[in-house]
């Protein structure tokens, strides 16, 4: 026999379960855009029946239903999709610097167009070529000053504009370490909330949530990887043990720096930014360098043409050009190799009847030419007739004068633009070829990157979707849910008032005989 | 397996296939407004290598034709000056036959030999021919005049001129000596010929009256102007291949102008039919989107 009051009981039960239910739907739209929501399920069964003590046998009816609750609240989540998104969204990181730092580099070398270096490098030659014309016009020389000029201005500036490349390059991952233990604090203090929470037999949903959307964001950064302990998330970020339930190792620039060449650190933002710098960057300043120095210094082959006066004390191909031996003028062509333009020039004379010295030279006084310092020698800068033309002289002695209507040297120096030099290493290869060689290479690198960030935003985003299609909020789905919790309670509601009306008819309506 | 579709990722969905629509728009839009399709190394690497080749060929030609128009222009104006000393050849020659035969008396012949000093003078004013400031017969050593008297040169006969070449890079690697030496144009030290030598014997024959040492000279004076119009022969001869290069030069840079604009330039129809093309794509894709975005089952239900 039940309670008189046991069917009210089960349809209490009954609107609190369907109230539960439509709480999880207000939840579910309240947070149909929060970021990294997943939507909420109640799961609800049957409460424990009665057993109808004075029936219990064979012809009993049976277990007495006593309604229903709500056993848990749980979020719908792919673990799965999660690691995969990690994986994913790493991946993008990396590709996405990559592609941005190479399209700030294409947008540094800035060719092909009307201003960048080879149009510097043209007029360069040009102005030789002038010069050869006429050897004697001091307004030419002064035009290839400029030039000269305007082409070690233009190094400079790349190198420059690399070397702040690099610098930013640099600080991101300082700025990135920021985020990264922030977010990695975040995943520990979480890890802690949610054991309190957990432990009390309930799911920390939100919590859970707040959790992974954290992870989410941290695969941004770097590979992570994460293990469910006991006590909450195991984080491994870049190869390296970063949180431990409560316990969170901080990042620093230096120790992403390490996992990055250690090659723990494999992808995401910081290993975009570290590849791009150490890789890209360098890369092309090492290929600047090399020809702004071949240019200055390396090695190239030159016909010197007969009849020309080598400058006295000269030393090539292992003999020495002096008065003394009598071998200063050539009576046939000689094939030579020299030390690039400043090695050309120191066989000709200026003006004055002297020698050229160096051509080109550094702003810092360093032996080594880089893009970074190249600039013209600063005696011919200071003064630009000081700039070696001419192949030949006459006269002994102090008597010694320059032909100034000779412009072989400056022949000779136009025609280096067709000429193989030595880069170092590679095959030798003409100016224009090593350029080209930069700038292709620089082409294909982005196109590749750009590329490749495309396919890892497809990627990410297909992974997410797949997220989103078993996680995210459906409004219509919320919308159908809330009808039918609607109508459940409208039920419960009219059950109870059934039975109220069935009490009432008991203890209002029955034994008034004779009343 | 039956997916879900949730407003959020139609949403998301929605915001990226605008924005690709978009990407494309602006893309196609720079192609047009640039008319390149080249804007950057990384739309077409292989391309960018040829165009930036394309470029310094370009720059080269034009530094080679600029070349070219100063060789020729010196050619040109060698020419002149060897058809002026020509002609200053063929009036010595009438001279001279005039003065040797013998019927010419002494005072015909004082007016002869003026005559001849005039055309030396004449002579050595060719021999320092200026172009723009430069000696055209003294080689390398432009700017020092080859005809003048000094204290080492007494006669215009002992004129030693250069004899280096004045040098014009006229394409790859090809240089072209346009100059002529004096001492070949008007004989050196040692010719028999030389021509200020012959005038000088003239003149001396002259004075002494003798017919027949004048009409000796006669010979000298037929092969210097035989070496001189040879010399012209050479200059012209000169003149045409300096002009068959710089037609090459032109047929070249037509050619590399051709191969930069098929590398470089944007296919200004294609350019825009894509654009409109894009356009309609992306008009269409934001009508639906915003008509679908709108429904969901919230505006339906009472």
């Amino acid at each position: 026999m039940t309670s008189t009051f046991h069917s009210i009981e089960t349809s209490k039960r009954s609107l609190v379960t369907t109230t539960a239910s439509l709480s999880t739907v207000s939840h579910n739209i309240a947070n149909a855009d929060s970021a990294g929501y997943s939507r909420q399920v109640v799961h609800t069964s049957a409460t424990n029946p009665l057993e109808a003590v004075a029936f219990k046998n064979a012809t009993s009816a049976g277990q007495i239903g006593t309604g229903v609750e709500a056993t848990s609240v749980q979020r719908v989540r792919s673990l799965f999709l999660d690691t995969q998104f990690q994986g994913e969204n790493s991946s993008l990181g990396s590709w996405d610097i990559r592609s941005d730092t190479l399209n700030k580099l294409e947008t540094i070398v800035n060719e092909p167009s009307d201003t960048g270096l080879q149009k510097v490098i043209n007029n360069f030659w040009s102005s030789w070529s002038d010069l050869s014309n006429n050897p004697q016009s001091t307004t030419n020389q002064k035009i290839l000053k400029e030039n000269t000029l305007a082409l070690t201005d233009a190094m400079n500036q790349m190198s420059k504009q690399l070397d702040a490349l690099s610098n930013n390059l640099t600080s991101s991952v300082s700025l990135d370490a920021t985020t990264i233990n922030s977010l990695l604090s975040t995943v520990g203090s979480l890890n802690k909330s949610i054991m309190s929470v957990e432990s009390q037999g309930n799911d920390a949903n939100d919590l859970r949530d707040s959790r992974d959307y954290a992870i989410d964001q941290l695969s941004k950064y770097g590979n992570v990887q994460v293990t469910q302990l006991s006590d909450g998330y195991q984080v491994n970020f870049g190869g390296q043990n970063a949180v431990t339930g409560t316990a969170v190792t901080q990042v620093t620039a230096a120790s992403l720096q390490a996992a990055y060449e250690g090659g723990t650190l494999s992808s995401g933002e910081v290993h975009g930014y570290l590849l791009s710098r150490d890789t890209y960057v360098a890369d092309y300043k090492t290929q600047l360098d090399q020809l702004a120095n071949t240019l200055a210094n390396g090695d190239l082959t030159v016909k010197l043409p007969s009849g020309s006066v080598i400058p006295e004390g000269t030393v090539l191909n292992g003999v020495t050009y002096s008065t003394a031996a009598g071998n200063r003028t050539l009576t046939s062509d000689l094939t030579v190799t020299v030390k690039g333009i400043n090695g050309l020039h120191q066989l000709g004379y200026n003006s004055a009847g002297k020698a050229g010295g160096d051509f080109f030279g550094t702003t810092d006084g360093s032996g080594t030419v880089t893009a970074g310092n190249i600039t013209m020698n600063k005696t011919l800068q200071d003064d630009a007739s000081q700039i070696a033309f001419s192949l030949r002289t006459t006269g002994t002695g102090t008597n010694e004068k320059v032909v100034t209507g000779n412009g072989g040297l400056a022949l000779l120096m136009t025609e280096l633009q067709n000429t193989k030099m030595d880069f170092g290493g590679t095959t030798p290869t003409t100016v224009q070829d090593y350029f080209n060689g930069i700038v292709g290479q620089m082409g294909v690198d982005s196109q590749e990157a750009t590329r490749q960030a495309a396919n890892a935003k497809t990627l990410t985003d297909q992974v997410d979707a797949s997220r989103k299609s078993v996680s995210g909020v459906s409004l219509d789905e919320e919308m159908t849910d809330l009808i039918k919790f609607q109508h459940a309670y409208s039920a419960a509601s009219r059950f109870m008032t059934t039975f109220d009306q069935l009490l009432d008819k008991l203890i209002n309506s029955t034994g008034r005989v004779g009343l | 397996m039956g997916m879900r579709i949730t407003s959020n990722m139609m949403s998301s969905q929605t915001v990226r296939n605008l924005n690709n629509n978009l990407l494309n728009m602006d893309k196609l839009s720079n192609e047009s407004s640039t008319g390149r399709k080249i804007n950057k190394a990384s739309d077409d690497p292989v391309g960018t290598t040829y165009s930036l080749r394309y470029r310094a060929e370009l720059a080269a030609n034009q530094q080679y034709t600029s070349n070219t128009d100063e060789a020729k222009s010196w050619l040109d104006y060698s020419d002149t000056v060897m058809g002026q000393a020509g002609d200053v050849m063929t009036r010595i020659k009438e001279l001279t036959v005039q003065a040797g035969t013998g019927t010419t008396d002494s005072s015909g012949l004082t007016a002869i030999k003026d005559e001849l000093e005039q055309l030396k003078g004449q002579l050595a004013n060719i021999g320092n021919s200026q172009l723009t400031g430069k000696y055209i017969f003294n080689g390398q050593q432009l700017g020092e005049e080859p005809y003048a008297l000094s204290d080492t040169v007494t006669s215009l006969t002992d004129v030693v001129t250069d004899t280096g070449q004045v040098t014009y890079g006229v394409s790859e690697n090809v240089s072209l000596g346009v100059s002529t030496s004096g001492n070949d144009f008007f004989g050196s030290k040692v010719d028999k010929d030389n021509v200020f030598a012959t005038i000088d014997r003239l003149t001396a024959a002259m004075d002494a009256n003798d017919h027949a040492a004048i009409s000796a000279e006669l010979p000298n004076i037929e092969s210097r102007a035989t070496k001189m119009s040879a010399l012209r022969s050479e200059v012209g001869a000169k003149t045409n291949r300096i002009e068959l290069i710089q037609s090459r030069l032109e047929d070249r840079d037509l050619n590399v102008t051709t191969l930069q604009s098929k590398v470089e330039d944007a296919d200004v129809a294609e350019t825009l039919i894509k654009a409109t093309a894009a356009q309609t794509v992306y008009q269409a894709a934001l009508k639906t989107s915003a008509s679908a975005l709108q429904l969901s089952l919230v505006n339906f239900m009472g």
